[in-house]
C-alpha cells in the first residue's frame, strides 16, 4: 500500500477550500459575513416594515369615517331617511346612526373621570349623528363634500390628515428603506466579487495546471461559486433567524392580535410567525441568488485560467 | 489517417508579423518527432495550436482525423487529456507533494480514489521517483521536478506527450535522464514530440527532426541532425 494519505477522502473538497479559505483569511471573511448579514437583515427589517405600516394603514382606513352631525329640529325619522339614501349610494360600506341618546352614553364613557362635566350635559344639548364608512378611503373627502350643506346637516367631520399623513409618511419610509437596501445589494456584490478575485488570483498557478491536465471548466469554476454563495446563504440564514426571533416576539406580545394584513391582499391575515417564516424563505432565497450571481460574474471576470 | 496534421497553417499574434507561415506536417501514432529551431522561431505557438490555447489565422489543424477547431468547450477537457505536456519551467505546485503534484491530473476528473492509488506510483515508478513521493518540489533537483511533470503528464495515459524546452532549465545528466525517459514512453507507444534547441540531445538520437525557422517549417527529415 502506498503510504500517503489522501485528505480529500475525509473530508469534501469544497469544505476543506472553504476551511482554508476562511482560516487564511479571516477579517476577510468575517467583514464579508458582517456586510451580508447586515444587508439581508436590512432587506428583512425593509419587508417587515412594509407589513406592520401596511397593517396599520388597514386599520387606520378602516376607522376613517365621516361623521355628520345634524341639527336638533332634524328628526330622527328624516335622519334615518337620510341613513336610507346613503345606503344605496354604492361608494358607501357601511351606515351607523348615533342617536342623542347613544351620543350622550359614548360622551359618559370618554369623560367618565369628570363628574362635574358629565353633571351638566343632557342628551337635548349632543346632536345626533351617522357614521359613514366608505369602500375606498380616497371616496371620504369627495363624499364629505357632498354631504356639507345638505339639509339637516350640522357639521361633517372627516379626519383626512392622519390617514394621509400616515399615507405619506409610509411611501417615505419606503423609498428610503427600497434604496438602503439595493445600496447594501450592490455593496455585498461587489463584496463577494472582489473576494473571490483575490482567491483566483492567489491561486492562478493551480488553475493553469488545473487546465493543462483537463479539468473540465465546472471542476475548475464551482468551487468558487459555491464558496460565494455559502457567505451568501449563511449570511441569509442568520438574517432569517433573527427575523424569526422578531416575528416571535410580536406573536407573544400580541401587538398584531388579528395578524399582519397587506393592501394588495384584501380581507387577509397572516400570523407574525407565519410571515417570519416566509420573510424566512425569501431572505435565504435572496442569498442563494445574491451568492451564485455575485460568484458567477466573478468567476466569468476573473477566471482566465 | 495521420494521429497529428497541421495543413498550411500560419499563425499570427500582431496582425501582418507571422510567427508561423504556411506551416504543413504530419505525425503518425508512436512517432518520436523533434520541433527544432531557435528561440522565437515558432515552436512553443506549433504547440499552443496544438492543445487549442491559440487559433490559427489561416489553416487547419487535426488530431486523429478531427479538424480541432471543431471541438466545442465541452470536449475541450477530453481533447487535452489526450495530450499530456510538460514544460521548460514544470509548472508544479510547490504546496504540494510529488504525489499530490501527479495525483491532481486524476482527481480534476474525478477519478476513484483506489484507481489515484495504482495510477500515481505507476508513474512515479516509470519516472523513478516513487521513493520521492512524500517530497515537496523545493527538495527535488531540476531533473526531479522535470520528470515529475512527466509523470503528472502520463497519469492520463495519453496518446501524446509533448516535452518543451523539457531539458531547458537542467544539467547534461539530467537532460540525458528525461530523454531517456521519453524513448521509454515511446517505446510504450505513445507519440512523443519534442520542441528543443538542445543541439546534443538531437544529435544523439536520430529521430525525425522538423525544423522551423522564422514561423516556416525549414526541413523534415527522419533520422535527422540539428544542423543537418
Amino acid at each position: 500500500m502506498f503510504p500517503i494519505k489522501k485528505e480529500e477522502n475525509i473530508v469534501p473538497k469544497m469544505w476543506k477550500n472553504l476551511k482554508h479559505y476562511l482560516e487564511k483569511e479571516r477579517l476577510m471573511s468575517l467583514s464579508q459575513f458582517l456586510a451580508m448579514t447586515v444587508t439581508f437583515l436590512l432587506l428583512g427589517i425593509f419587508i417587515e416594515i412594509i407589513a406592520v405600516s401596511q397593517t396599520m394603514l388597514k386599520y387606520l382606513e378602516d376607522q376613517a369615517q365621516i361623521t355628520v352631525f345634524f341639527k336638533d329640529e332634524f328628526g330622527e325619522d328624516k335622519i334615518l331617511s337620510f341613513k336610507s339614501n346613503l345606503e344605496s349610494d354604492p361608494r358607501v360600506l357601511e351606515v351607523n346612526y348615533i342617536s342623542k341618546e347613544q351620543a350622550l352614553e359614548i360622551f359618559k364613557e370618554i369623560n367618565k373621570d369628570q363628574p362635574v362635566l358629565l353633571e351638566s350635559i343632557s342628551a337635548s344639548i349632543l346632536p345626533a349623528s351617522l357614521e359613514i364608512k366608505t369602500r375606498k378611503i380616497s371616496d371620504l373627502e369627495p363624499l364629505t363634500n357632498e354631504l356639507q350643506g345638505k339639509e339637516g346637516v350640522e357639521e361633517v367631520r372627516f379626519y383626512k390628515d392622519v390617514v394621509e399623513r400616515f399615507r405619506s409618511t409610509s411611501n417615505t419610509v419606503y423609498i428610503v428603506g427600497f434604496i438602503l437596501v439595493v445600496v447594501f445589494f450592490v455593496i455585498s456584490y461587489s463584496i463577494i466579487i472582489s473576494s473571490l478575485r483575490n482567491l483566483i488570483n492567489s491561486r492562478g498557478p493551480e488553475l493553469e495546471i488545473m487546465k493543462l491536465v483537463g479539468a473540465s471548466d465546472s471542476y475548475v469554476k464551482n468551487p468558487f461559486i459555491y464558496q460565494g454563495m455559502f457567505f451568501s446563504v449563511v449570511s441569509a440564514v442568520v438574517a432569517s433567524i433573527i427575523m424569526l426571533l422578531v416575528g416571535f416576539g410580536e406573536l407573544k406580545s400580541g401587538v398584531f392580535s388579528e395578524g399582519l394584513s397587506f393592501g394588495f391582499l384584501p380581507h387577509i391575515f397572516i400570523s407574525p410567525l407565519i410571515f417570519s417564516l416566509i420573510l424566512a424563505f425569501i431572505l435565504i432565497l435572496s442569498g442563494f441568488l445574491l451568492g451564485y450571481f455575485g460568484s458567477n460574474a466573478a468567476v466569468k471576470k476573473y477566471l482566465k485560467y | 489517417m495521420p494521429q497529428i496534421e497541421f495543413r498550411n497553417v500560419t499563425k499570427e499574434y500582431i496582425p501582418g508579423i507571422k510567427v508561423l507561415d504556411d506551416v504543413s506536417f504530419s505525425i503518425e501514432s508512436g512517432e518520436f518527432v523533434f520541433i527544432i529551431g531557435p528561440s522565437g522561431a515558432g515552436k512553443s505557438t506549433i504547440i499552443k495550436l496544438l492543445l487549442r490555447e491559440e487559433n490559427p489565422e489561416s489553416g487547419e489543424i487535426f488530431f486523429e482525423g478531427r479538424n480541432i477547431a471543431e471541438i466545442t468547450p465541452n470536449e475541450m477537457p477530453d481533447y487535452r487529456r489526450k495530450i499530456g505536456v510538460v514544460f521548460q519551467d514544470y509548472k508544479l505546485l510547490d504546496s504540494k507533494t510529488v504525489y499530490d503534484n501527479v495525483a491532481i491530473s486524476l482527481e480534476v476528473v474525478n477519478s476513484d480514489e483506489e484507481d489515484i492509488k495504482n495510477i500515481v506510483p505507476n508513474v512515479l515508478s516509470l519516472v523513478g521517483l516513487l521513493d520521492h513521493a512524500s517530497y515537496k518540489p523545493e527538495e527535488l533537483s531540476g531533473g526531479e521536478k522535470q520528470r515529475t511533470a512527466i509523470a503528472r503528464a502520463l497519469a492520463h495515459e495519453p496518446d501524446v506527450l509533448i516535452a518543451d524546452e523539457a531539458t531547458g532549465m537542467i544539467d547534461p545528466d539530467s537532460s540525458d535522464e528525461i530523454v531517456e525517459i521519453l524513448e521509454k514512453i515511446n517505446s510504450l507507444g505513445t507519440t512523443v514530440i519534442m520542441a528543443t534547441h538542445d543541439q546534443r540531445i538531437v544529435d544523439k538520437l536520430t529521430k525525425r527532426v522538423i525544423k522551423i525557422h522564422k514561423g516556416k517549417l525549414v526541413s523534415d527529415k527522419k533520422g535527422g541532425k540539428y544542423r543537418a
